[in-house]
């Protein structure tokens, strides 16, 4: 499903709205989120985050070479690897690989690239059965709504809704008891997972030295998906990968402590090809589809290069005091919370979401929780700073330059003593009438009216303190000397 | 459908956008026996030796650590003496156990030294229970494992720190024993338990790796709707480990 079209504002006033979602959030927040702080805290192999991270990093700086490394592997194991350098790359090889089998019916794992290429409206369109099988995005498929958090897709509904959803789309008989309507979707895609003829999954982290990609889950549905359809079709961002099984096992630890603080997720499966002959089991085609769709570009850039580290396990989202208040809907996009306003801006604009970067405090928690220690809040402040001054290989256009203008002003104000004090002056004669009877501005005239709009201002001090200085303390050197 | 030649040049493109992010106007394709380095493997024989030095107090210490942390899982564990014994357990388990799809009670055990020492159809034989082998020479071994209740497997190895089953696929061993059944049960040999994932990584690099395995530790699980842990989403929503000692 796509992600609203709502303003970043509008969304995060609809996510506070939300009682159910603040609720669930708050849930989230003080379980994952503290859980993975205090490990991290404690952990006895301390160097375990900076020595990953530098590993990762070398393997991005040679991802050509890993890449294919990573290719010829799940050749030899007679898997097929395609290249796509565009979602429509990607999504054109997909349905070509449905059209030559047959395919009906479709189930997917949860794949956050899958949402990102927009595979589901192309396989409807060509009349293929798409069907989700992770629980929450299956609600949220039934729902026609979009997923709001990485690992926990509809923490924005609760089990009534939920209840109503399987009643009317079902024909369920109604029942708001978690365990039963579990047992409900068990059933009916029970079914489809035994009957669909191609499953797509994303891939959490492959192996170039194995020749694999490795999924994890805690329901089984991928397992299930990579396992009964003839056809498994795996999509993976580019970075996606470890050079060597060594890093692969650190990743993997990290990822499943950063997502959900477990010793190990309940499955994870390495596949990295077809069946074997003689196995009964297992599809008769594997296809490894490697997406770049923007991700080269960020790779080029060594100031953000450091964000496809990311293992996407969503600890920044369990942390972050913004998107635990406003939710995953208001950031417009399929990669929400602090991740998500670095990468989404870098790969669909900067310009187009300016919102996301600003809107986020630079409080250091997402840098803090982050298994690879990716550097957020620098990210986050090179792109306001872009914002500000715009970029050529950005194409960013200063956001406004009204603002930049009136900055400007406050820098020569600034740094001349007269040019300060009348402003002062002039401040404290507007300000008057305009405090309330809590001793704080509630609005301000013109578009100052859009700081007061959502909060108070504190006065101007009737008097600053080089003032109160020279009014009370100035004659006292005088005393002192003689 | 794309041609192999299409797809080769196309790939040629891909990998030269990537190289030319990372360095700038390279002509030459690099190459991966000059970066040698990044691939270096840590030497796993030096943990495989350790591993396979390990007393009896060792696995002691090893199978309370494992049974310990199938609790949190909730992961039948049961220590029994010798094959016989697990294959004893397991009757008695099916006899009362129910199924969740079907009325006829059917089994699906991996082809294995170890599961045929269960003898499990001698037991079962007086009993409305069919147990079905995955021999490779079956062709319905799909069917029966869509029909079965429970599923049993012998792991190659089991992880304490984690209580996990490592399950490798071979032609005999086919992924969905483990999966589709609603009951899941695995037999673990003592001797095959390790301490930590490491120690399974290496494990499965010397043994070379094969093109798929699975980690399994505990029943299906999902916490999708208000955080609400319930088990068995799509896969087996009961799990048993049984230790041979």
């Amino acid at each position: 499903m796509k992600p609203s079209t709502i303003s970043y504002t509008d969304g995060a006033k609809a996510g506070l709205a939300n009682a159910t979602l603040q609720k669930s959030l708050k849930k989230i927040q003080n379980g994952f989120g503290k859980k993975a702080m205090r490990h991290w805290q404690t952990m006895t192999d301390s160097d375990l985050r900076p020595r990953a991270k530098a590993r990762r990093m070398q393997t991005l700086e040679h991802l050509d070479i890993v890449l294919a490394e990573l290719a010829e592997k799940i050749r030899e194991h007679g898997g097929h690897v395609y290249f796509a350098a565009t979602a429509e790359d990607a999504v054109r090889y997909t349905l070509q690989v449905a059209e030559r089998n047959k395919v009906n019916k479709v189930v997917k794992g949860k794949s956050m690239t899958s949402a990102e290429i927009g595979i589901d409206p192309a396989l409807q369109n060509a009349g293929i059965e798409v069907v989700e099988t992770d629980l929450g995005e299956y609600i949220i498929q039934l729902a026609e709504d979009a997923p709001s958090h990485i690992i926990a897709p509809c923490i924005h509904m609760d089990r009534f809704q939920i209840g109503k959803l399987f009643t009317d789309k079902l024909g369920h008989e109604y029942s708001d008891d978690p365990p039963t309507l579990t047992r409900m979707a068990r059933k009916s895609l029970r079914e489809k997972l035994l009957s669909a003829d191609m499953g797509i999954t994303g891939c959490n982290i492959a192996c170039a030295e194995t020749g694999q990609i490795s999924l994890v889950s805690n329901e089984g549905n991928i397992r299930m998906s990579t396992t009964m359809p003839r056809v498994h079709v795996a999509l993976m961002g580019m970075e996606r990968i470890a050079a060597t099984f060594d890093e692969h096992r650190e990743l993997l630890q990290l990822l499943i402590t950063g997502a959900t603080v477990q010793k190990l997720s309940t499955y994870v499966s390495f596949v990295g090809g077809p069946r074997h002959e003689g196995d009964p089991d297992g599809p008769e085609e594997f296809h490894l589809i490697v997406i770049d769709n923007g991700r080269s570009k960020i790779l080029a850039d060594p100031e953000f290069r450091e964000v496809l580290a990311c293992i996407r396990c969503g600890a920044c989202l369990n942390i972050c005091p913004v998107y635990g208040r406003i939710g995953g809907h208001a950031y417009n996009s399929h990669y929400c919370g602090p991740i998500g306003a670095v990468v989404t801006p870098l790969l669909n604009g900067i310009n187009d979401h300016a919102d996301l970067c600003k809107g986020e405090t630079l409080c250091g928690a997402c840098k803090d929780v982050c298994p690879v220690e990716n550097d957020l809040p620098r990210m986050l402040s090179a792109l306001r700073h872009k914002l500000a001054y715009g970029d050529k290989y950005w194409q960013v256009k200063p956001y406004n330059r009204i603002e930049a203008a009136g900055f400007k002003g406050w820098r020569k104000a600034i740094s001349s003593r007269k040019a300060y004090n009348m402003l002062l002056k002039v401040g404290r004669f507007l300000q008057k009438g305009r405090i309330a009877e809590n001793g704080m501005i509630s609005s301000m005239p013109g578009p100052a009216g859009k700081w007061t709009r959502d909060r108070d201002l504190k006065p101007l001090a009737t008097e600053t303190f080089t003032e109160r200085w020279r009014k009370h303390h100035s004659s006292r050197k005088m005393e002192e000397k003689s | 459908m794309i041609d192999s030649t299409t797809a080769h040049s196309n790939e040629a493109k891909f990998l030269h956008t990537v190289r030319e992010s990372l360095v700038p106007g390279a002509k030459e394709v690099r190459q991966k026996k000059d970066f040698l380095h990044i691939f270096q493997k840590t030497d796993c024989l030096q943990s495989v030796e350790r591993i396979q030095q390990r007393n009896d107090l060792d696995f002691v210490n090893l199978i309370a650590s494992f049974k310990e942390n199938c609790t949190p899982l909730n992961l039948g564990v049961h220590r029994v003496r010798n094959l016989y014994e697990a294959g004893e357990w397991i009757t008695q388990f099916a006899r009362s156990a129910e199924p969740e799809f079907d009325i006829e009670k059917h089994i699906i055990q991996h082809a294995h030294p170890d599961t045929h020492e269960l003898q499990l159809w001698k037991r079962l034989a007086n009993d409305p229970i069919t147990v079905h082998t995955t021999f490779t020479e079956d062709t319905e071994i799909a069917e029966k494992t869509r029909a079965s209740f429970i599923g049993i497997t012998v792991a190659d190895w089991g992880i304490a720190e984690s209580a996990t089953l490592v399950q490798v696929t071979a032609p005999s061993r086919p992924r969905s024993t483990s999966l589709v059944p609603s009951i899941h049960i695995g037999i673990l040999r003592k001797n095959r338990l390790l301490a930590n994932l490491a120690e399974a990584y290496a494990m499965l690099q010397h043994n070379g790796i094969n093109s798929s395995f699975t980690f399994i530790s505990g029943p299906s699980k999902t916490g999708d709707i208000e955080a609400h842990m319930v088990h068995g989403a799509h896969g087996p929503r009961e799990m048993h480990v049984l230790i041979v000692e």
